[in-house]
């Protein structure tokens, strides 16, 4: 290969390995985790990426002398049988203009008057531009049909090509060393903190509460719900009850909000979600924003004790007298990029803490639900909070 | 990177988590798509094209769309593979229609509409299967888009659809209408050659999909998503919204239909549109369109599929939604 064909061939295996090298570093770290989800084959094919750009470079490097399938495989219509060889320094120039079209194609190419840049070294000599009839119509004079990997970085002139192989290393090595592996508030506040929408049906089961049951169970077949009795634990009755506009507002929502997904009791509560050794529920706030769209799990849940870890960022609806705060957890369908925050507000009856934005906080407090302009929203009526250390997966996959 | 502790959160953080995990997520697609093409540019012979294709135009061009089926392919892997499938033979059209039908038309596409959509509940035999309203809708406008588009690009010649560089690489027909015998070269020159232009496919690739990662990042953190809440409502503004949405967001197809469920704000034919659009156009696919075809093919056709799309979604999701039995 000619002196710029093989620099520009080290510089690609060198990019390739700069490639390979970030993802196997943030496989191996773990810190991929902060970016896909387990679930699939998501993470691991970072792993298989860095390996096989690692294959491809090295190949690449060990095969730099060899010969290369492309420069004997042309469709050039001409045969390959001319044993001139192409001498030193002497090459085509594909991109000079042939104006006037007027190159002479039965020259012989020792006072070649062309640069292609390469030579044919260790290749089947043959002949790019003479003795055989083709086709002057067109800007070049000639088309070579070889496949020489033709890309940005051999077409361009130097400018163009480190251009784009700055492209392809700087903003992946700036990445990799200044990602601070989770978002910042501003991001999350983009992401649509604050409009959440309760009422959202189509990703009903996706609250561990459902889990076994069919999210059509249909009217027909469906016994009436049993009564909820009251569990004989420690629990405390819920005060609210005793307070008939709250009993008002955790009955069915008007038409078209949440839905009747089948019966549900108490048990049915118990069954499926961890209790605390204070005997609340523990779960996470997407299944408690999910509880928004569900009848039976809210006239279950209300005024039941559940504990939630979350972050937390200041509450910006519905709060004027500032005795609300916003919980959130991300919740991640196949990369970081498409992260949305699932949030309900934290009601403390009276001035709010003040915490750190961002900060890891369990909440620990009372379900209730509240009708807010058009929608049920959930709302924990918190009892205690308290920083706590962020959870092993900052996002929910 | 190795040594001091995680930098703090910011907005410029963002954009970097939002760019590193498009990047992870699609990279490895890039490399699986940019091998395939070496291979294909080393191993696959032009002649093999010619046989199995249906010499008809128009007709090849239909069955370039349903490959995707057998041949599925993600958005960030189908560019570099149809580059060197056109060099060894394969007719525009019917390179363009794969290209636009394969990352819709595709098994895994297929399961994560009917799961985002909640439609596999819904399906309980054949006779329901028409329930399955989005996911059906998606595929077949998907098809029709991409055979429409493959039917127009079929009315003109190579020259003025792609590249100079991807031109000069295609396989030339000698004087006598045959292609030319290369001469026989060794499974390991061949090896060479695929490995070479396989990593000159994915740096290639890569610098185009990086430009376009950026970009879709920045959006993507930047950007209040309340806004759109303000423009679903209008029904002259939903469509170009969502689909003006679905170009910045960059997403891959085997998982937006996650993102696009959820959207309440928006009706069932907006998502649509989002559905069809986003895995055919997007920011990174823009960038790695223009290293194949002319750039005015590329403007062309961000408008015309913006506008087909745009026009389509609402009548043909109601035509869909006919088929489902209530």
């Amino acid at each position: 290969m000619s002196g710029t064909r093989t620099t520009i061939h080290f510089l690609s295996i060198l990019i390739m390995l700069v490639w390979s090298a970030v993802l196997l570093y943030f496989y191996a770290s773990g810190r991929v985790n902060a970016y896909l989800p387990p679930d699939g084959i998501f993470r691991d094919m970072v792993l298989i990426a860095g390996i096989g750009m690692g294959i491809v470079a090295l190949f690449n490097l060990f095969t730099t002398q060899a010969e290369n399938a492309a420069c004997c495989d042309h469709d050039h219509g001409h045969d390959h049988h001319h044993d001139h060889d192409h001498k030193e320094g002497c090459g085509h120039d594909h991109s000079h203009d042939h104006k006037d079209c007027g190159h002479d194609h039965s020259h012989d190419h020792a006072d070649c008057g062309h640069d292609h840049g390469h030579k044919h070294e260790g290749c089947c000599g043959h002949d790019h531009g003479h003795a055989h009839s083709h086709d002057h119509a067109h800007d070049h004079g000639h088309v070579h049909s070889h496949d020489h990997g033709h890309g940005i970085l051999e077409e361009s002139a130097w400018p163009g090509r480190i251009a784009a192989m700055l492209m392809l290393v700087a903003p992946l090595t700036w990445a990799a060393f200044n990602t601070p592996d989770r978002y910042s508030a501003n991001a999350v506040v983009n992401k649509g903190l604050y409009i959440p929408n309760y009422e959202d049906k189509t990703n009903a089961d996706k609250f561990a509460l459902r889990q076994d049951k069919p999210a059509n169970a249909t009217k027909v077949d469906r016994a009436p719900p049993a009564p909820t009795p009251m569990p004989a634990t420690a629990i405390p009755p819920p005060e609210q009850f005793n307070k008939a506009e709250n009993v008002a507002k955790a009955s069915p929502p008007p038409p078209d909000k949440a839905q009747s997904y089948g019966s549900f009791t108490l048990e049915d509560l118990k069954k499926q979600v961890p209790q605390s050794k204070e005997g609340n529920f523990i779960l996470e706030v997407p299944e408690i924003y999910y509880t928004g769209g569900d009848l039976e799990v809210q006239k279950v849940i209300t005024g039941q004790f559940v504990e939630t870890t979350a972050q937390v960022l200041p509450e910006k609806v519905n709060n004027k007298n500032g005795h609300r705060l916003r919980v959130f957890r991300l919740m991640v369908q196949c990369c970081a990029a498409d992260a949305r925050p699932y949030s309900i507000p934290v009601d403390f009856g009276k001035k709010a803490p003040d915490f750190k934005e961002m900060s890891w906080v369990k909440v620990t407090g009372k379900m209730t639900y509240k009708k807010e302009g058009d929608q049920v929203v959930p709302i924990i009526e918190a009892t205690k909070i308290e920083e706590t250390t962020a959870p092993a997966d900052a996002m929910i996959y | 990177m190795f040594f001091a502790a995680l930098p703090e959160p910011s907005r410029i953080g963002d954009v970097l988590m939002a760019f590193l995990s498009i990047v992870f997520e699609g990279a490895p697609y890039i490399l699986v798509g940019t091998v395939l093409s070496g291979l294909i540019a080393a191993f696959l012979d032009s002649r093999m094209l010619d046989k199995v294709l249906p010499k008809n135009g128009v007709l090849s061009t239909f069955v370039a769309g349903v490959l995707g089926l057998v041949f599925p392919v993600c958005e960030c892997a189908v560019v570099p593979v149809i580059k060197r499938l056109v060099q060894k033979g394969l007719p525009v059209s019917c390179a363009v229609t794969y290209m636009l039908a394969a990352p819709i038309m595709n098994p895994i596409v297929a399961v994560s509409t009917l799961t985002a959509f909640k439609e596999f509940q819904k399906v309980t035999g054949w006779e329901t299967i028409g329930n399955a309203t989005m996911t059906i809708s998606r595929l077949s406008l998907g098809y029709a888009v991409a055979v429409i588009v493959g039917l127009i690009v079929l009315r003109f010649r190579p020259d003025q659809i792609l590249k100079k560089s991807v031109l000069d690489g295609i396989a030339k027909v000698g004087a006598d209408g045959q292609h030319a015998t290369a001469p026989k070269t060794s499974f390991n020159a061949k090896l060479v050659h695929a490995m070479r232009a396989a990593m000159g496919d994915f740096l290639d690739t890569t610098m185009y999909f990086t430009i376009g990662v950026i970009i879709t990042s920045v959006f993507n953190t930047q950007v209040d998503q309340s806004i759109l809440n303000d423009v679903a409502g209008n029904e002259w503004l939903a469509l170009p919204t969502i689909m003006g949405l679905a170009v910045v967001l960059s997403l891959c197809s085997t998982s937006d239909a996650f993102i696009a469920a959820p959207m309440a704000v928006f009706s069932m034919a907006a998502k649509l549109a989002f559905l069809v659009f986003g895995p055919m156009m997007d920011i990174k696919l823009l960038f790695m369109y223009s290293g194949v075809f002319k750039r005015r093919v590329v403007l062309a056709l961000l408008i015309g599929l913006f506008i087909l799309i745009g026009c389509l979604s609402e009548p043909w999701m109601m035509m869909i939604q006919q088929l489902a039995t209530k």
